[in-house]
C-alpha cells in the first residue's frame, strides 16, 4: 500500500522548545489514521506542517507522493483545532468562498455546497450568520468546508472537541460517507473516538512517535485486562505501599483511580485486597482499551528516558 | 488566473464585511463630516482666517478631512488582519493553494478600496456645501481628487499592512499607526496652510508624504490658481513612488501557517 504521508526524523522548534523531535510516521493511503497524544505533544504542529505543505526545517516529508509544495494544498482539506469560519458570513457563503479559494468552479461549487449542507444537517441554517450557530454545528460546517473540493487527504485536528455525542455521530458518519477514497489523518486526545474510527493509530509524546499500529495490535501487545481500583485516599504513599505489598511493578494513577494492567485479573484481585484491605472503596475489571494501551506505552517511554 | 480570482474573492469578502458592519460604515463617514461642520464653521466664524485665499476655512478644511478619513479608514480596514488571525479565518486563507502574498494582496485591495470610497464619499457630501474653485472643472477636479485619494490609500494601506505583519497585538498596531500618522496629519497642511509656518515646520511638512496628498486635493477642489501650491507633477511623483514602495514593503513580509495559526 502506498503512503499518503511519509515523515522521517522531522524536527521543528519554536524558540528553545522542540515541538517535533525526530518525528517519524508513515500514513498508508486510504486509511483513517489517528495521531494520539496529550496537549503539546506535537500532533497539531505536525498537522500544520502537512496542511501548509511546508518543507520541514530538518528531516524529510512526502505528501501524496510529492515533496511539500504549496500547490499540494489544493489536494488537502483541513479541519483546524479551532474554527476557521468568518462569523459574519452564512454557511453557504463560507462554503462558496472556500470553493473559490480551492479552485472549484461556480456551478460545481453551488451544487457541492448544497449537497454538503444537506448531508451535514446544515441546510436549515444555510443562510443564517455563522455567529448564531452552536459550537457543534460550526464543527460540522468546518468538516463540510474541508470536504468541499474533494481532497485526497483530509486532516482533522480534534474535530469533535466540544461536540455532543449525537452531533459527533452525525459528523463521523458523514465524513466517512463523503471522504471517498481520501486518507484521513486525525489528531486527537480522545482515545475512545480514535479506537472507534481509526484503522491505524500512532502514540505521540514530546514530539516523537512512541508506538504505531492498528488499535487491536497495540492492545494485543499489552496486558489484556485493566483493573481499576478506587481507594478511599489515593495518596502516593498508600498507592506505593499497596503496589509493593501486592507485588506490582507498575501502577498508574488516573482520574483518582489506580490502574493496574494484568493478564489474569482473577489472580490479582485477591492480592490487592490482601494488600489494601479496607482502603479499597471500589474495584472493576475491564478489557484493556486503547486508552490503557496508550498509558502503558507512554509510561514505558518515560521509564526508558529515565 | 486562479490567484487573481482568489485575491478578488478575499477583497470582496472584506468589502462585504465592512458593508455589513453598519456602525463602522456610518461612523467612518459621519465623524469627518461632523469635524468639518464644527471645526470648519467654528474657526471660520470665530477666528476669521482672512489669510486664506478664499477666506473660507470650511472649504479649506475639506482636503485635510478627506486625507484624515483615508488615514483612519486604512488603519481600521487593515486591522481586519488581526480579526482574521484571532477568529481563525486566516488559517483557512493560508491553507489554500495560493501564496500568502495573494492573500495579503486581496486584503490590501479591500482596505485600499474602502479607504478610497470613504474619502470620496466625504468629498462628495461636503462639496455642495462649500465654495470650491474647481479650477479644472467639476469633472476634471473630481478625477484628479480621486487619483490623489487612490495613490494616498495605496501608501497608507501598504504602511498599515507592513505594520500589521510585524506588530503582534492590535492595540500595539493602533498605537504605532496613531503615533506615526497623527503628527504627519498636523504637518501636512490639512488644518492650516504650510506657507505661513516657521522654517523648521516647513521642512517637516515637505518631507511629509501627506502634504502632497493635501496639496493635490486642494488643487483639484479648493484652489483658484496654482500659486502657493506644490503642483501635480511633484504631488503625483511623490505619492506614486512612495505608494508603490510602501505597498511593496507591505507585501514583503507574509504570515505563515503555524500550530497556532498565527
Amino acid at each position: 500500500m502506498s503512503s499518503a504521508i511519509a515523515a522521517r526524523e522531522i524536527r521543528r522548534s519554536y524558540g528553545d522548545r522542540a515541538a517535533l523531535d525526530g518525528f517519524t510516521l508513515e500514513v498508508p493511503a486510504g486509511s483513517i489514521f489517528g495521531v494520539l497524544g496529550p496537549n503539546g505533544s506535537g500532533k497539531s504542529t505536525f498537522l500544520a506542517l502537512v496542511a501548509g505543505a511546508e518543507r520541514p526545517p530538518s528531516g524529510t516529508l512526502t505528501i501524496l507522493g510529492e515533496a511539500p509544495h504549496p500547490r499540494l494544498r489544493a489536494r488537502i482539506g483541513t479541519v483546524f483545532q479551532e474554527n476557521a469560519s468568518d462569523p459574519l458570513m452564512s454557511p453557504r457563503e463560507y462554503l462558496l468562498f472556500a470553493a473559490t479559494l480551492f479552485g472549484v468552479d461556480g456551478g460545481t461549487a453551488r451544487r457541492r455546497a448544497d449537497e454538503l449542507l444537506e448531508r451535514f444537517g446544515l441546510a436549515g441554517r444555510a443562510n443564517d450568520p455563522i455567529s448564531t450557530l452552536s459550537g457543534g454545528t460550526r464543527r460540522r460546517l468546518e468538516a463540510a468546508r474541508a470536504l468541499l473540493h474533494r481532497p485526497e487527504l483530509l486532516l482533522l485536528d480534534e474535530p469533535t472537541t466540544g461536540v455532543d455525542p449525537e452531533e459527533r455521530r452525525l459528523l463521523w458518519e458523514t465524513v466517512r460517507a463523503e471522504r471517498g477514497g481520501a486518507t484521513v489523518l486525525l489528531a486527537t486526545n480522545d482515545l475512545h473516538e480514535a479506537d472507534a474510527v481509526c484503522d491505524l493509530v500512532a502514540f505521540v509524546q514530546a514530539g516523537r512517535v512512541v508506538a504505531a499500529g492498528a488499535p487491536a495490535e497495540l492492545k494485543r501487545d499489552l496486558r489484556r485486562q485493566a483493573v481499576r481500583v478506587e481507594l478511599n485516599a489515593p495518596d502516593p504513599g498508600t498507592v506505593e505501599r499497596i503496589a509493593a505489598e501486592a507485588g506490582l511493578d507498575r501502577v498508574t494513577v488516573l482520574d483518582g483511580e489506580v490502574l493496574v494492567m494484568t493478564d489474569d485479573a482473577t489472580a490479582l484481585v485477591p492480592r490487592l485486597f490482601a494488600a489494601a484491605g479496607n482502603a479499597i472503596r471500589g474495584l472493576r475489571i475491564e478489557e484493556a482499551s486503547l486508552e490503557d494501551a496508550y498509558f502503558q506505552y507512554i509510561q514505558r517511554r518515560a521509564e526508558a528516558v529515565r | 488566473m486562479s490567484g487573481v480570482r482568489a485575491a478578488a474573492a478575499i477583497a470582496l469578502r472584506d468589502l462585504m464585511g465592512v458593508a455589513r458592519a453598519r456602525s463602522q460604515l456610518y461612523s467612518s463617514v459621519l465623524t469627518p463630516l461632523l469635524f468639518l461642520v464644527f471645526l470648519g464653521n467654528g474657526v471660520s466664524h470665530g477666528l476669521e482666517p482672512a489669510a486664506l485665499p478664499a477666506g473660507n476655512f470650511t472649504a479649506y478644511l475639506v482636503a485635510g478631512t478627506v486625507v484624515m478619513t483615508s488615514v483612519f479608514s486604512s488603519t481600521f480596514s487593515s486591522a481586519s488582519y488581526y480579526r482574521d488571525r484571532d477568529s481563525g479565518f486566516l488559517r483557512l486563507l493560508l491553507s489554500s493553494p495560493h501564496s500568502p502574498r495573494t492573500v495579503m494582496l486581496g486584503k490590501s485591495l479591500a482596505a485600499m478600496t474602502i479607504g478610497a470610497l470613504q474619502a470620496a464619499l466625504v468629498l462628495a457630501v461636503a462639496a455642495p456645501f462649500v465654495d470650491f474653485g474647481w479650477q479644472y472643472g467639476i469633472g476634471g477636479g473630481i478625477a484628479l481628487a480621486l487619483l490623489t485619494v487612490v495613490l494616498l490609500n495605496l501608501m497608507l494601506t501598504g504602511l498599515a499592512q507592513a505594520l500589521a505583519t510585524r506588530v503582534h497585538s492590535m492595540q500595539g498596531f493602533h498605537l504605532v499607526m496613531n503615533l506615526a500618522l497623527f503628527p504627519l496629519l498636523f504637518f501636512s497642511g490639512a488644518f492650516f496652510p504650510v506657507d505661513g509656518l516657521p522654517a523648521w515646520m516647513k521642512v517637516l511638512a515637505y518631507v511629509n508624504p501627506l502634504t502632497y496628498a493635501v496639496d493635490g486635493l486642494q488643487l483639484a477642489t479648493y484652489a483658484t490658481g496654482s500659486g502657493g501650491f506644490i503642483g501635480y507633477g511633484i504631488d503625483f511623483a511623490v505619492l506614486g513612488v512612495l505608494g508603490a514602495a510602501v505597498y511593496g514593503l507591505g507585501l514583503s513580509r507574509v504570515p505563515k501557517l503555524t500550530y497556532s495559526g498565527q
